[in-house]
């Protein structure tokens, strides 16, 4: 063998030698014939319209595939093996503590990217001969994903440098260089964009194509507007020292504060008051009705009425569509696949919702007669733990969101009961909480995760990463068709703007600026109660911060706001400071007979606490040493 | 191991033995000096207790570069720091995001052993600090002497199995926030209640510090000096 491939390599590297003498001397200069050049490709409209795709697919859109490390450029992993979720309080990994690395989540190189491609179309447009019109749309899309990008890099670094056209080479590097701006300019720079966009992009595409709108730039606007703003606030609960704070590059005067959120006010209006958006059906008749409708939305958003204002396609099964079907399925509704059930919503999460009981309140999971909702110190014995029949009996009156978003245990999905139990106690009050095994009384067998085969259930057996490890499963945003066992199947599409992100927008920045003209109170109490009335609320609340949060954190609920919402209100030191993950945990109680489910407020098996270093509000900036820009404070 | 693979992991060390042969380990002469000292209360001059984690931290400048990278060293708890391993030369030198207001930076010739103290004002002094076990409780009594105007944010008791507990720290945190300016004549108070936190198990002996939020920019607690309990 070894012989042969001695002699087949020689051969070859002979021929290599023979067949390079015949070579022409420009052999350097010739042109692939798979690849464009930037002429051939502008030349041509359709070459345009690819390029334009390619910026489109560049967009920093936090979609199914997006984690810190992952985006879809860097796939180390599987698309969606983790997601944003895990980083915050909404949700645990069944296997990893997942944390922030060291520096946060990096777009510097892709962002850059993107910058210069999309500089290098606008610098062309007017070369290219299209009609008035036509160049028109295309200065609005490109204004559209400029500001995009640059909003991308904003949230991340603070001030960055504006590169507002293509930059040219010449062989000396340092003209290149172009310092940072402050973080105010660099918002102003992402709105200043967005009004160009809305200023030359149509209401919408004849075609029906998924590009960019005005209303998609509106909604830019207001999300930008929105997180510059709320800095600008929130700045003083994590003060930052050193260089880059000192010249602005990071943080927001405070005085900026309410010019910013009456940007985000008025562009978020633009888009209430244009009548050509809502909710998917805003009037349901019962919670459980508001359920279906709920988790439909996110099946389905090309069918969910006039409420998406953005959608991303996926549309290739095996090619870019994501994993989450995959991933977090429940080891239930594996269907074959061997690694489902990852993500775990948390107690924290779930406890969240209101209850239709107390209209205005987060309702937390009672589990005791003491009530006492801050113990999370496992079963015991002498404690009077309240007795359900049904599992699930214990979220009665609990947000429909809730059963649109979380599988809860024992509830119906795609046609399986999913059994969550995390162990029993025995007729002896003595009880068996995340051991395998099986008990029998009066002649039935009992089994701590409440059947006999792994394949039978889908929570808590230590042994075994595909179950849930917080009691609860994930459900939203799922395709409630058969697991498809393979990578990249999923091709559920991702709503990047919908519209009732603009009414928590709206009303997040008329709570906090105290915003009264053109009725904007009552507005924004009216907006946030037509997403609780969407849900099955019949009470309206009124309009507090804390209300506009709740139903921020509700409605929005793993669409990968709630990590940016911890950063620019500057709550993710004090949310993470030596903070557990919490769970519940049913148990089957055979104590009583017929025997009755109680549940256990406890923290997560296996987990680590966790600490938000205030210096990952800003991301480091990579390649100080050469590019000379200023860092980050305390990188 | 398959023979094969042993075979070739032999080939790769004669290989890398033969390629590395001439290489010496490195040619730059190592650090040749030490930076040592303390951050000490201007007017007790007593040590001001720290955080290891996220605690106050020593930034350190070489002169003489261009570009020169700031190098942080930590706080032990008990006020002091140390590093070894510093190239002699001029450095400029502050300790920053502290639990004292906040102080110039110093030019200092590095050479030898070199002391530095640094004399700064604490925002708080935590004073007349009683930790002790009645019963099934640890109560702690202490009271604040805060040297500038602002509010002090939080008060809390805090217990790890290891001496150098602390908020960031702890197994278990009792806290209150205050966010009001405080009197040095009121006594606070906090407990932990033990049968609630089975992470204090009885007949182990844990360390319990009481400490003090005051709020400034990147302000840091101010604590007394732990205390050592059997439970």
């Amino acid at each position: 063998m070894m012989k042969n491939k001695t002699i087949r390599t020689t051969i070859g590297l002979i021929t290599l030698l023979l067949l390079s003498e015949g070579c022409s001397k420009n052999f350097l200069d010739r042109m692939p014939t798979d690849k464009l050049d930037g002429n051939t490709l502008f030349a041509n409209p359709m070459g345009v319209k690819v390029y334009m795709a390619n910026l489109y697919g560049q967009l920093p859109i936090e979609d199914f595939k997006f984690y810190d490390r992952g985006w879809s450029y860097v796939e180390w992993m599987a698309p969606s093996v983790l997601t944003q979720a895990f980083l915050t309080d909404e949700a645990v990994h069944s296997q990893w503590d997942v944390v922030l690395n060291n520096g946060g989540n990096s777009w510097w190189d892709p962002g850059y990217k993107l910058v210069r491609d999309v500089n290098l179309l606008i610098d062309i447009i007017p070369t290219l001969g299209f009609t008035e019109t036509e160049e028109k749309r295309m200065l609005g899309e490109s204004a559209f994903i400029r500001a995009f990008a640059y909003y991308g890099l904003a949230k991340r670094y603070g001030g960055v440098p504006l590169i507002r056209e293509s930059q040219v080479y010449d062989g000396d590097v340092e003209k290149l260089k172009v310092p940072r701006s402050t973080e105010q300019e660099t918002w102003d720079f992402v709105l200043s964009e967005c009004d160009i966009a809305i200023a030359n992009l149509p209401d919408t595409w004849l075609g029906g194509e998924r590009r960019a709108t005005k209303w998609a730039a509106y909604a830019l606007k207001s999300r930008a507007a929105l997180h510059a703003a709320s800095i600008a606030k929130h700045w003083s609960r994590s003060p930052l020292s050193g260089p880059a704070a000192d010249q602005g590059l990071v943080g927001v005067p405070a005085t900026e504060a309410n010019r910013y959120y009456e940007a985000c006010i008025d562009a978020s209006a633009a888009i209430m008051e244009s009548g050509m958006f809502g909710l998917f059906k805003p009037n349901p008749a019962n919670p459980q009705e508001a359920a279906e409708n709920y988790r439909v939305l996110f099946e389905y958003p090309n069918a969910a009425g006039n409420e998406p204002i953005f959608i991303k396609g996926f549309a290739r099964t095996g090619v870019d569509g994501h994993n989450y079907d995959v991933w977090y399925n429940p080891n239930q509704t594996a269907n074959g696949w061997g690694y489902p059930g990852r993500l775990n919503p948390s107690l924290e999460f779930v406890d969240l919702y209101e209850s239709y009981a107390s209209p205005g309140h987060s309702a937390p999971i009672v589990t005791t007669e003491d009530g006492n909702v801050n113990d999370y110190n496992g079963y015991r014995k002498d404690r009077a733990y309240l007795r359900f029949e049904n599992p699930y009996d214990i979220f009665k009156d609990k947000d429909a969101r809730l059963w649109g978003t979380v599988i809860l245990p024992g509830t119906e999905w795609k046609g399986e009961n999913i059994i969550i139990q995390g162990g029993y106690v025995q007729p002896d009050g003595e009880a068996q909480i995340e051991i395998d095994n099986a008990i029998t009384v009066d002649g039935t067998t009992y089994y701590s995760y409440g059947a006999p085969d792994w394949t039978q259930y889908s929570g808590f057996n230590p042994a075994n990463i595909q179950m849930t490890r917080s009691g609860f499963s994930y459900k939203k945003m799922l395709s409630s068709q058969p697991v498809t066992p393979a990578d990249r199947q999923s091709i559920t599409d991702w709503m990047e703007f919908r519209y009732a992100e603009i009414l928590l927008n709206y009303a997040e920045a008329v709570a906090e600026s105290g915003f009264t003209a053109n009725n904007a109170q009552v507005t924004a109490e009216q907006a946030i109660n037509a997403l609780r009335q969407r849900a099955g609320h019949t009470v309206d609340i009124p309009l507090t911060i804390e209300s506009v949060i709740r139903e921020r954190r509700v409605e929005l609920a793993f669409e990968n706001k709630r990590f940016w919402d911890l950063i620019r209100r500057r709550e993710f030191h004090t949310l993470l400071n030596n903070t557990p993950r919490r769970a519940l945990v049913p148990l089957l109680d055979l104590r009583t007979s017929p025997a009755t489910y109680i549940f256990v407020r406890k923290t997560v098996s296996r987990t680590i606490t966790r600490t938000f270093n205030p210096r990952h509000y800003y991301v480091s900036i990579p390649g100080i040493g050469a590019n000379g820009l200023v860092q980050n404070p305390q990188y | 191991m398959t023979k094969k693979a042993i075979k070739l992991n032999m080939i790769w060390m004669m290989v890398s033995l033969i390629a590395f042969m001439s290489c010496e380990l490195d040619n730059y002469d190592m650090p040749n000096a030490s930076l040592f000292g303390s951050i000490v209360d201007a007017e007790t001059g007593e040590l001001l207790e720290q955080d290891i984690i996220n605690g106050t931290q020593i930034e350190y400048i070489e002169l003489g570069f261009d570009d020169p990278a700031t190098q942080y060293l930590v706080v032990k708890n008990e006020g002091t720091f140390r590093n070894n391993l510093v190239f002699a030369g001029t450095y400029t030198v502050r300790p920053v995001r502290g639990n004292f207001f906040p102080i110039d930076k110093q030019e200092i010739q590095v050479t030898g052993n070199t002391q530095i103290d640094f004399q700064v004002q604490p925002y708080i002094r935590v004073k007349n600090v009683s930790i002790a076990k009645a019963g099934d409780k640890v109560i702690a009594t202490f009271n604040l002497e805060q040297t500038g105007p602002n509010n002090v944010r939080k008060i809390g008791l805090y217990a790890h199995p290891e001496a150098a507990v602390g908020e960031p720290l702890r197994k278990v945190a009792v806290e209150k926030v205050l966010n009001e300016p405080t009197d040095p004549n009121t006594t606070f108070s906090l407990e932990i209640d033990l049968p609630s936190h089975p992470a204090l198990a009885p007949g182990h002996p844990y360390f319990f510090r009481v400490g003090a939020l005051y709020d400034a920019s990147e302000a840091k607690l101010n604590y007394a000096k732990a205390v050592r309990l059997a439970l």
